[in-house]
């Protein structure tokens, strides 16, 4: 009764570190580190998306994995609302007590194409975790997995086929397939469309909000792309050399950011309309390396807007007020500006199939019977 | 049966400008493996004026990166030109040469090759040397098509480093490419493309493989570029934005073939043929459609080896007349009464 109010948080982390060690020499000594991800604080509610933006190298990936412990946290806590343990330190956990909490927690992959292996059949991958955990074997796996094929949209037939046999698409589709296996509450999905294409990232997009509908689940979206993440997140954190520089909901963070850096990843999307062509804010230099990071504020070096604090102190990520947690001195006092929205460029309507009289919106011309051959 | 007098004029190969830098007819390329015929380009038609941007879009496997390698003729060794020409007109008064009459590693081909027409790929770690200094790249080029003088060359190089934007070009032009970030090494990669101020510069999907920061900061530089050497691109990406902000006219391919070509008002704002349609609708539209259901296309491109019917498109189509579009290869024809406007689907004919 005392955690009322965190009873909604399914995934709490905090101060989460990972640094990678840098080896030199014959004695591989430590000769520094790579702090990939240094100290980031953040919570995903039960049922939402929290999408996770950054450009490459900044540790979102990190981050989604750590979660898992597919790299081992530096330092750091991760509470995981288990629906059986209760709320767990995900990373106290001995191998045993993990295995018993991995079944809720699952990872889409990004690259379709390495994270199945080649020498299983589809029915295999899927399988897997089910005979891991001892969950069903013989006919009821079968049936499970063919149930499960199913709801990604793969024909149960396939499932003795190889996956050097499907398409992207297809095969994102099993990696889903593989991650639901186990019913999870949450799925981190590392990139899962960035290696497809456009019509397709769209029906893989469609089909991880289904599911999410129709199975309550939590996802954690590791993007770059902001278009996509937009689309599919309740909220998102922006990520920059391993730190979260501004969290909150997709609307606020959009059209009402509080960070210079927010700002800049929002005007270098390059928009899909012709009439509104645009030099964007110019975001000068390249994102510095986490083994040797700037001081204070890592982003001051690039800010048009730092000031002689931002080179002394690191700014903590801090509540301004409604949910939007801000890492900046000057939150409050900057005016920043956010996603325009597109509202001139038409949603051009589809010719309906076999409609001589073309739909009202688009003015086609008549189409002649089908009779010119 | 008859038609009325509105019937749609056929684009054919008469509209011959003086000012195309590069005209290509009707290619047709296959690729013989041991699986089977893969027709990556069946008749692709088009020209690119002198000074303008082409982008040419389309989803993987369409042929569009087959196009700008045929141009260079760099296509694998499997690949058998089928028919069609490619023509180059280097300045306007020129005689357009055809590219592919040309011995692949013949003299005349390597002078067209990085000096006339010259190219940029995707993932600039892979595309450079990683053996060489970036200078000693750049030179390579200038050594070999403008001077003899390796002081000059030098010079040359270190002058297009410092024209890409790039911070400190003399220490630039000794570094490896190791040494470089992304998008330094497609900096470097342009810097390379420009140094002989090529006629056509075929860009490969340049920023695919960054990150929006630094893609903002290289499409920014090669408009820039463009406007003040006055080079021609095309424009290869699947990236819908990119294209809205970088090219004047666009070409909308499907399976080895020009679907939809126009300007690039008309491809987002009045779209015709129904892939171009649904691409638009696919894509997440920032500020737009949020909470909406994205819109797919159904199905996924067929398989490479296999050859469909009629319409390339129709198995995909929401508006598909069966009994035609299953049997018959639509023609490529104008939309309206506009010159540039063109579109290859029944529903216009």
């Amino acid at each position: 009764m005392e955690q009322q109010e965190k009873n909604d948080i399914l995934l709490e982390v905090k101060g989460l570190k990972k640094h990678f060690p840098i080896q030199k020499g014959f004695l591989r000594r430590t000769v520094g580190y790579v702090k990939a991800v240094d100290g980031i604080n953040f919570y995903i509610k039960k049922g939402e998306t929290l999408g996770l933006v950054g450009e490459s190298g900044c540790g979102k990936s990190t981050t989604g994995r750590a979660l898992l412990r597919l790299h081992e946290p530096t330092a750091g806590e991760i509470i995981f609302d288990d629906p059986n343990l209760g709320r767990v330190n995900i990373e106290k956990l001995s191998k045993a007590e993990m295995k018993k909490v991995r079944p809720n927690m699952q990872i889409i992959f990004q690259d379709p194409f390495s994270s199945l292996n080649p020498r299983l059949t589809v029915g295999q991958i899927v399988g897997e975790p089910l005979e891991i955990q001892g969950v069903a074997k013989g006919q009821a796996l079968k049936d499970r997995v063919a149930e499960l094929l199913q709801e990604v949209g793969i024909r149960p037939e396939n499932m003795t086929r190889y996956p050097h046999a499907f398409s992207g698409g297809q095969r994102q589709r099993i990696g889903i397939a593989r991650a639901l296996a186990l019913n999870p509450k949450l799925i981190v999905c590392d990139e899962p469309v960035s290696a497809l294409d456009v019509s397709i990232q769209a029906q893989v997009l469609n089909l991880l909000e289904d599911l999410q509908e129709k199975y309550n689940l939590t996802y954690l979206f590791v993007a770059h792309d902001l278009s996509v993440v937009e689309h599919i997140s309740d909220r998102v954190a922006v990520m920059y050399v391993g730190y979260i520089v501004e969290m909150a909901s997709t609307e606020e963070l959009y059209y009402n950011p509080k960070h210079p850096y927010t700002e800049a990843l929002l005007a270098a999307i390059p928009k899909p309309d012709p009439r509104r062509r645009h030099r964007p804010v110019r975001l000068p230099g390249d994102v510095p390396s986490p083994a040797n990071p700037p001081s204070g504020c890592y982003f001051h070096p690039r800010c048009q807007y730092a000031q002689d604090i931002c080179k002394q102190e690191r700014p903590p990520l801090r509540d301004v007020g409604n949910e939007h947690w801000v890492a900046c001195h000057f939150a409050e006092e900057l005016k920043l500006q956010g996603v325009t929205r597109l509202n001139e460029l038409p949603l051009i309507e589809l010719p309906k199939r076999q409609t001589p009289a073309t739909p009202a919106s688009s003015p086609t011309p008549a189409t002649a019977p089908a009779a010119a051959e | 049966m008859t038609q009325t007098a509105t019937q749609p004029e056929r684009v054919s190969t008469q509209i011959v400008s003086e000012d195309d830098v590069l005209r290509v007819e009707d290619l047709r390329l296959s690729f013989y493996t041991t699986l089977g015929v893969v027709r990556a380009l069946n008749g692709v038609s088009f020209n690119i004026p002198r000074g303008k941007v082409l982008g040419v879009v389309g989803e993987s496997g369409c042929g569009k990166s087959q196009t700008g390698l045929a141009i260079m003729q760099l296509t694998p060794n499997v690949g058998r030109f089928e028919g069609g020409r490619i023509l180059v007109r280097e300045f306007n008064n020129s005689e357009p040469i055809d590219i592919l009459k040309l011995e692949k590693n013949g003299p005349e081909m390597r002078h067209i090759r990085g000096n006339i027409v010259s190219m940029i790929f995707q993932e600039p770690m892979t595309s450079l040397n990683p053996c060489y200094t970036v200078g000693d790249q750049i030179m390579e080029a200038i050594l070999l098509h403008q001077t003899q003088d390796k002081d000059e060359a030098k010079r040359r190089a270190v002058d297009i480093l410092r024209k890409v934007g790039m911070p400190n070009p003399d220490r630039i032009a000794e570094s490896y490419p190791h040494q470089l970030s992304g998008g330094m090494r497609q900096r470097a990669m342009i810097a390379m493309a420009l140094s002989c101020n090529p006629t056509l510069l075929i860009a490969d999907e340049p920023t695919t493989a960054l990150d929006v920061t630094t893609e903002a900061q290289i499409l920014d530089l090669m408009r820039q570029l463009q406007a003040e050497i006055g080079t021609s691109f095309m424009f290869i990406t699947h990236n819908m934005g990119v294209v809205a902000q970088m090219c004047d006219e666009v070409a909308v391919m499907y399976l080895g073939r020009i679907v939809e070509r126009a300007l690039v008002d008309d491809i987002f704002y009045d779209p015709k043929h129904p892939y171009t349609i649904s691409l638009l609708r696919s894509i997440p539209r920032l500020g737009a459609n949020r909470g909406m259901k994205l819109e797919t296309i159904r199905g996924s491109v067929p398989d490479p080896y296999s050859t469909v019917s009629g319409c390339p498109f129709h198995p995909r189509c929401p508006a598909a007349i069966p009994g035609l579009c299953d049997t018959v290869m639509p023609e490529e024809i104008f939309v309206g009464d506009s010159r540039t406007h063109t579109v290859r689907c029944h529903l216009y004919t």
